[in-house]
């Protein structure tokens, strides 16, 4: 038998009690008592040693007194409970006269349980094991929070990472094609988003726009999108659908990119600017953001309803063709910029943003696509997009050959 | 807002009235609910929107997942009396090619025994 008490005793060692006691007679003694039950035991002889102790220590369970000089127990509770550092650490309150105002208000102030002076041995050991089971305890959620925190950290990081790439597949702002300027703004609303536009050099005065938005949240949108992105690279359209006709590419897509298991999908518009003919021709998939601006104040949203990609591999998506003039401006857009609510919940929606751009006027492009931000900021009321928000700005400028 | 299901057999089908919001949140409640219909061998299923106050992205496509699963299966998905934002909603995406629209059930019906 006497080898499995060791035992015991060597384990309930580890666990460290500290008591912060100015009279000497009542500390030594409740040392020696907690020593033999097995605990480690670091004595204070004031509050100020007391915190001290506390801190470089870290102990289990802290037994104080509540009639010090300078800081006397409630004192030194209420500083812990302060220190971010300090308070979880669970504090068992000793006092030679228990009554109920005292408690209560020893306890208002930060102590976790109390002892009275008077108590029995069994008492003592008893409170000492539910304070050093609560410590436990709270031990145990800290370190699992902070293993989740580090988790949480390591998945950001590669969240960022994963942002970053998908910024740079954005195209550069500026002259696009001699006589198109085009730019734009991108704010996803995770860091990572699900919406992505690009611009596609088809040679000879002829350029690709296109503007994506895959549903659904988190890492999986952003992975579809860059995939799409990729089917509609260049040589990859030359090669699988032969032709740089948007309607043609989005029935190609629409085959290539079938609702995921969970219904996700994706709606887009793309656009074929022809300076040669000065012809916009478009084909939309569920996309309902887009319009033009004309340089006589004309403005064209250029939605018609059919299906989102994947809804149906049957279906054939048609291209519509709209005369340009030099002046006249294409926006393509996600909905995540006019579907903001305010503190109300009202959306700013299409109408608004129409009346902004038209308030504009003829300002530079880079201005009303970063303006038309910025209102859409001041309407929600603060800086972080409950959604992807992209924008892109092109405009046909007079110096067309 | 939590959506509610329950389901209500009529000759040759199901109805499942749905009330609360189609979105996001709720797709999995959904998706089970419908999963559960299409197991035990329902060839058509009528959801009753009339309750259904919005529909997000989330949901378009879980209502175009569905049509999808019932057709793969020879069965067919029909709607009945959506409201107006949602109606909405649906007619920007054309839905109603792959969902029929009806705003009473007896139409609904007719329309699957026509089919068959």
């Amino acid at each position: 038998m006497p080898s499995t008490s060791v035992e015991q005793t060597a384990q309930v060692a580890r666990q460290t009690v500290l008591i912060v006691d100015d009279e000497p007679t009542a500390r030594i003694a409740l040392a020696a008592r907690l020593k033999r039950m097995g605990y480690r035991v670091i004595e204070a002889v004031d509050g100020k040693s007391g915190l001290d102790a506390l801190r470089r220590e870290r102990p289990d369970l802290t037994i104080l007194d509540w009639m010090m000089p300078e800081i006397d127990g409630p004192s030194f509770c209420e500083r812990v409970r302060q220190d971010p550092e300090l308070l979880t650490s669970q504090i068992l309150m000793m006092t030679s006269h228990d009554q109920p105002e005292q408690i209560a208000e020893g306890l208002a102030r930060g102590a976790d349980d109390f002892l009275s002076k008077a108590a029995s041995k069994y008492e003592i050991t008893a409170r000492v094991q539910s304070g050093i089971r609560a410590a436990t305890l709270i031990r145990r959620l800290e370190d699992a929070t902070g293993e989740i925190r580090r988790k949480q950290e390591v998945l950001e990081r590669e969240l960022q990472s994963a942002a970053r790439y998908v910024e740079s597949l954005l195209p550069a702002p500026g002259i696009v094609l001699p006589g198109v300027q085009m730019v734009h703004a991108y704010r996803p609303s995770l860091g990572l988003g699900g919406d992505l536009f690009n611009i596609v050099s088809w040679g000879d005065g002829v350029l690709g726009l296109y503007l994506l938005d895959a549903s659904g949240h988190g890492v999986s949108p952003a992975l579809r999108s860059a995939s799409l992105s990729t089917f509609l690279r260049r040589g990859n359209l030359l090669r699988h659908v032969g032709s740089t006709d948007p309607g043609s590419i989005l029935t190609e897509a629409n085959k290539q990119f079938p609702l995921t298991e969970d219904g996700n999908y994706f709606t887009i518009i793309f656009a074929r600017l022809d300076m040669r003919t000065r012809t916009l021709s478009y084909a939309t998939a569920g996309h309902n953001g887009a319009f033009l601006q004309r340089a006589s104040g004309e403005f064209r949203w250029m939605t018609r309803p059919n299906l989102p990609l994947g809804f149906d591999a049957s279906t054939v998506y048609v291209t519509t063709d709209l005369t340009i003039a030099p002046g006249d401006r294409l926006y393509l857009l996600s909905d995540g910029l006019y579907e903001v609510p305010d503190a109300s919940g009202e959306l700013w929606g299409q109408d608004r943003l129409e009346e902004t751009i038209r308030g504009f006027g003829p300002r530079p492009l880079t201005e009303v696509v970063a303006g038309s931000i910025e209102e859409a900021i001041r309407w929600q009321g603060h800086e972080q997009f409950p959604d992807d928000v992209a924008l892109m700005g092109v405009e046909v400028t007079a110096a067309v050959v | 807002m939590a959506m509610q299901v329950k389901e209500r057999p009529v000759p040759n089908g199901v109805v499942l009235e749905l009330t609360g919001d189609l979105t996001y949140a709720n797709r999995e409640q959904f998706k089970t609910a419908v999963e559960a219909i299409r197991q035990k061998g329902c060839r058509h299923l009528i959801l009753n929107m009339s309750e259904v106050r919005f529909v997000d992205s989330s949901g378009l496509g879980l209502l175009a997942l569905v049509s999808q699963n019932f057709k793969l299966g020879q069965g067919k998905v029909s709607m009945l009396k959506p409201q107006s934002y949602v109606r909405e909603i649906m007619s920007l995406a054309n839905i109603q090619k792959l969902i029929p629209v009806y705003d009473n059930e007896q139409d609904a019906l007719a329309s699957q025994q026509r089919a068959a």
